[in-house]
This record gives C-alpha cells, structure tokens and sequence, in this order.
C-alpha cells in the first residue's frame, strides 16, 4: 500500500473540509484546537495503472496548515505524527506532500527517529523529489518549443539551483537536454560554486541579473517575499516553470504576457475516485495530483519500496530515468500549457 | 482563485529559520529550582493517586466479572507496583506529594466511576479506567519522558509499556462487546471525555514548570484516546465526533 501526506492550504479551507469530512466538532474549533489534532488517515482509494497494475493507498491528513509554520514544535510533531500513523498502519511508502517534506529537511526531522512507542523506518518514505525534478524538466522541454523557445539556443535560469529538486533539474537540463546556457541563482554563494563546478558549466547570477536573460526560468525556491520584479524587463517569450511551493507565480506574472506553468504537477489517464486532491487546487482533481504523490504510487507500482527519493543532492540522472519511464508506463502526463495559450504568440 | 488569497496570508518558511535553530538545543528543567519541586509536589501526586485509583478500579471490575477476576487482579498488582514508582521518583527529588490536591483532583471521575461500579455498568467502567485513564496516563508519561530527570525517566519508561497492556485489555474487552455496549459507551464518552479535559486545563501550568507542553499534552491524549477507540472497532466518523468533542 501507498500513503501521501498532505494539508490544506489555509486554515480556513482545513475548516471547511472538516466540516464537508462529517469532522464537526473540529471544524469549529479554533487554531490552537487544530494544533492538538491527531492526523487523520481520511481516505483509502484503489488504483489501476495503464498497464492494468492494481494497487491500495492511503490519503493521511497531517492536521497541519501554513499557519502553524512559525509553532516550530507544533509543525514539527505534526509531520512525526503522521509519519508515525503511516509507519502504524503498515503503508509501504509514504510520499512527503506540500510543506511536510520542507519541513522534515529545514527542522531536521531526521534526529527524531522515535516518535512514542514507534521507531520511524525512513525507508518508508519518500520526498518524491526525483519525480518533481523528472516532471520539471520534460514540461519544460516539451512546453518550451510551442512557444517558439529553442532549448539547444536558450539560456534558462534555475531559481534554488543548489536545492535537492533543483541541483537535478541542472544535471538534467545540461546533460540531458543540453539547453545553452544555464543560470544559476541561489541565496548561498559557496553551494552554488560547488555546483557550478559539479555541472562544469552555468553562469551564477543574482535573480535580478538572471530575469532580463533568461528565455526560461524554473522557480524550485519559495519566491522571495518582497520580491518585485520589472516584467518589462522580461524576455518574450519567456517560459517560467512554477516548482516551488506554495505556487503563486501566476499571480505574481498576470497579464504580463508570460506564460506561466505550474511545474511539478502530472495527470493521470483516467479518473481516481478520490476526494482529497480537490483540497490541493488541482484543476482536474479526479486525475491531476504533484509529481511527489505520483512518486509513491509509482513505486508502489513497481514494488520498489525503499526511500527513492531522501536526503539532499542524492538524485542521479539514473533515478530520474527510471522514475520518468515508471511514470510513463503507468498512465501520467506531465501538465502542459493550455493549448490556447500557444495562439496568443503564434 | 484560492491560491491568492493563500499567498497573502500563508507565512514563508524563512521567517521561521532562526527559531529553529535556539529549539534544536535539547535542554531539561532545572530538577532542583524550588519552582519546579513545587509543581512537581502537585504533579506526583497526581500520578500517584492515579495509579492508585486504578488498582482500585482494576479490583472493582474484578468483582463484577468473576471469570476474569484474576486476570484484572493482576493488572491492579502492576498498578500498585508503578505507584511505588512514582513514589520513588518524588523522594529522589526531594519532594512531598500533595495528595489531599490529587484527591480532589480525581474526586469527579472517581465519583463516576463509583457510580457505574454500583450499577454494575462494565461498559463505563472499562472506559473510565481501561480507555480513559490508561489513555490519559499514556499520553502524561509520553511527555514527562521527553523531560524528566534520569532516574524518573527510566521509571516511567518502563510504566508506559504496562499502561499500554491495560489499554489494549480494555480495548479487547470493548470490542467483544460493542454490539451491546455502543450506546453506553456514547453516553460515557460523553460524560466523561470533558472532565478529562478539565483535569488537562487544571494541571497545565504545573505541566508548564515541568516543560510539558499543554498544546502537546493534548494531542498526545488524542492520539492515544482515537487509536484506541478505532481498535474497539468505531469508525472514524464516530471518533472524530467521540474525541474531538473534548477539544473544543
Ligand atoms: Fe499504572
Ligand atoms: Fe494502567
């Protein structure tokens, strides 16, 4: 059996699915009574695969929401909680969705291995990272020529290149795909050199200098929160890929005539009869869900129950070859542009 | 579009890095402040009258199944045996119980409990004691682990492992019995469930002075209270009404 953690993404909406969950007594309590709230395994669900693989998950509601981020403890027995009802109910491998595995790598969840009477097994779990970097890089390369883009003549800046998704979307883009030109943007200069030196290759860059360059942009960092930028500075066309999370790109580029993708995200072929992805804002919730959700399930799919994605910078070209075909073979596509999208440049 | 709204609200990981960092440091409480051997004079006695209640209830439920008798009379011996524990642990410290606090303390639930004795409802007394009591004291001593002095610590430890086997009795025994017993149960649970609550409320800032948390006090007890309710075979609909009730 597969799990996947998750949250919702506001307070108000956690509320508001406890109410439509049956969750009454919750849902009218305030902040502090959801900080107490054990996680709730809410949903079981049974997937076929394109090749006809049947398989069992688990969708397990950590009781967290954003607003608890800045309660260090709270957020950090939130996610050992869940992870320790995961392990208690014999899930196989359990994704790290939305701010559970940010915040198990950031609060340095890896010195509390014992959580009660229950000893973690990382090798349980999974960041599902190899997937996401894998999705990035093929939306990028499939979305970037219906706009016109060259790769093999582009420059594209990656925005937290020296993170775990993004020093793999670097590897990928310059040994794979063999874009021009990489930029490379991060907050800490040493690591950024290091992979500047890993990659043999890629320019380092402030953000600001990066934008005005670059044809296309994967954001694998949580945008700077006062960050402004001057869109008329921008390239056209220019292709940003939104990996980071929470996403709000989109947002941030309206109407400016950028053509932003939500980066990370894949579509199953048929519909899941599950509930819990509407509360992830997916467009098309029966079939869409994050790259890292899909990744436990494809190891699921393919009886790989080890942790494929853990730790920082251990993503290899090889994992993400083999995750990227799992994928394929068992029915998802990664989310592309719209295809009216394409018309307004034509 | 929801996600807008989100971002304006949703707090960025950044501004929490350097809290991070200062609560990394393990640190324990000061075991000799008279602040804490204060606190701890009330705590103690908490879990001793506790722990002697439970004997007491543990025999009580004998009486009225005499084919388990000698099975609930054990349990009551490793009550008995965890309250010398604690004992112990208050004398290491230097600290006198204050057991006249501890007896009103559990004056209400013990009330309730007498009652159900009395009438010969097993069904409330399994959950009184076995469910919430065992579950109560599971959590307290989950907490108390995280921050107690060495001696203490391995005493409760090992306190902890038998209180689990108390629980899953009473579950056991619940779960037998659910067809018959569920709107009992019900009504139990809700009596009851609150006054745990309150007793939670009351031990909170002498909880504090021990650096256990309320906010952690709490969702230990849920945790505890709902995985136990879901193996004596509720659903989780019937739970989360159940447990939840008490939070808010
Ligand atoms: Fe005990
Ligand atoms: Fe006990």
């Amino acid at each position: 059996m597969f799990g996947l953690i998750g949250h919702s993404t506001s307070f108000k909406d956690a509320r508001q699915k406890a109410m439509d969950l049956g969750y009454d007594h919750i849902a009218e309590g305030d902040l502090d009574v959801w900080c107490s709230a054990p996680p709730q395994l809410v949903e079981h669900v049974e997937i076929v695969s394109a090749i006809g693989k049947r398989i069992e998950g688990a969708y397990i509601d950590s009781c967290f929401v954003p607003e608890m981020l800045t309660r260090f403890k709270t957020a950090r027995r939130k996610v050992l909680n869940a992870m320790e009802l995961a392990q208690k109910k014999g899930i196989s491998i359990t994704a790290l969705g939305g701010f559970t595995s940010i915040i198990f790598e950031n609060f340095n969840l890896l010195q509390h291995r014992q959580v009660r009477n229950t000893t973690l097994n990382w090798e349980r779990f999974t960041t599902g990272n190899t997937h996401t970097a894998w999705v990035i890089c093929r939306q990028l390369e499939m979305n970037a020529p219906r706009l016109g883009i060259d790769l093999k003549k582009a420059k594209v800046a990656v925005v937290g290149a020296t993170g775990d998704i993004g020093s793999a979307v670097c590897r990928w883009l310059s040994q794979r795909t063999g874009v021009h030109e990489l930029l490379l943007v991060a907050r800490q200069q040493q690591p950024l050199k290091d992979l500047q030196q890993d990659l043999q290759g890629g320019r380092v860059l402030s953000l600001e200098e990066a934008l005005p360059e670059a044809d296309a942009v994967v954001w694998v960092a949580s945008l700077p929160k006062n960050l402004e930028i001057d869109k008329s500075n921008l390239r056209k066309p220019c292709l940003m890929i939104d990996g980071g999370y929470p996403k709000n790109l989109d947002m941030k580029f309206a109407g400016s005539g950028i053509h932003v993708l939500k980066g990370g995200i894949v579509e199953f072929f048929t519909d899941i009869g599950w509930n819990m992805m509407a509360i992830a804002e997916m467009e098309i919730p029966q079939r869409q869900m994050f790259a890292c959700f899909a990744e436990a399930m494809l190891l699921e799919f393919e009886n790989c129950h080890t942790n494929f994605s853990w730790g920082r910078n251990n993503i290899t070209l090889e994992k993400m070859d083999f995750i990227g075909e799992a994928s394929l073979k068992h029915g998802f596509s990664v989310l592309g542009l719209q295809p009216d999208l394409q018309a307004v440049y034509a | 579009m929801p996600h807008i709204v989100n971002f304006k609200i949703m707090p960025t990981l950044e501004s929490t890095e350097v809290e991070v960092n200062n609560d990394l440091v393990p640190c324990l409480p000061d075991f000799t402040s008279e602040e804490y051997k204060d606190a701890y004079s009330r705590i103690n006695a908490i879990v001793i009258e506790g722990e002697k209640e439970a004997h007491d209830n543990y025999l009580s439920i004998g009486n009225l199944i005499p084919d388990k008798a000698d099975e609930l009379k054990k349990l009551a011996i490793m009550e008995l045996k965890h309250m010398k524990g604690f004992t112990a642990c208050g004398k290491n410290l230097g600290v006198k119980a204050d057991m006249p606090f501890a007896e009103e303390f559990f004056s209400r639930l013990h009330g309730n409990f007498q009652k159900a004795f009395e009438e010969e409802k097993l069904t409330t007394c399994f959950l009184i004691q076995a469910i919430l009591i065992e579950a109560f004291a599971i959590s307290a001593y989950h907490v108390y682990i995280r921050v107690a002095d060495p001696f203490a610590k391995k005493i409760t430890e090992n306190v902890v492992k038998d209180e689990y086997l108390h629980l899953n009795y009473g579950q056991e025994w619940l779960k037998a019995n659910l067809s018959t017993c569920k709107e009992e149960l019900m009504k139990a649970n809700k009596e009851n469930l609150p006054i745990i609550k309150s007793m939670l409320d009351q031990v909170a800032d002498d909880a504090e002075s021990l650096d256990m948390d309320k906010e952690e006090l709490m969702e230990e007890f849920m945790i505890a209270y709902q995985d136990s309710l879901l193996e004596i075979g509720l659903d989780s609909r019937e739970i989360a009404r159940m447990a939840l009730a008490a939070l808010v």
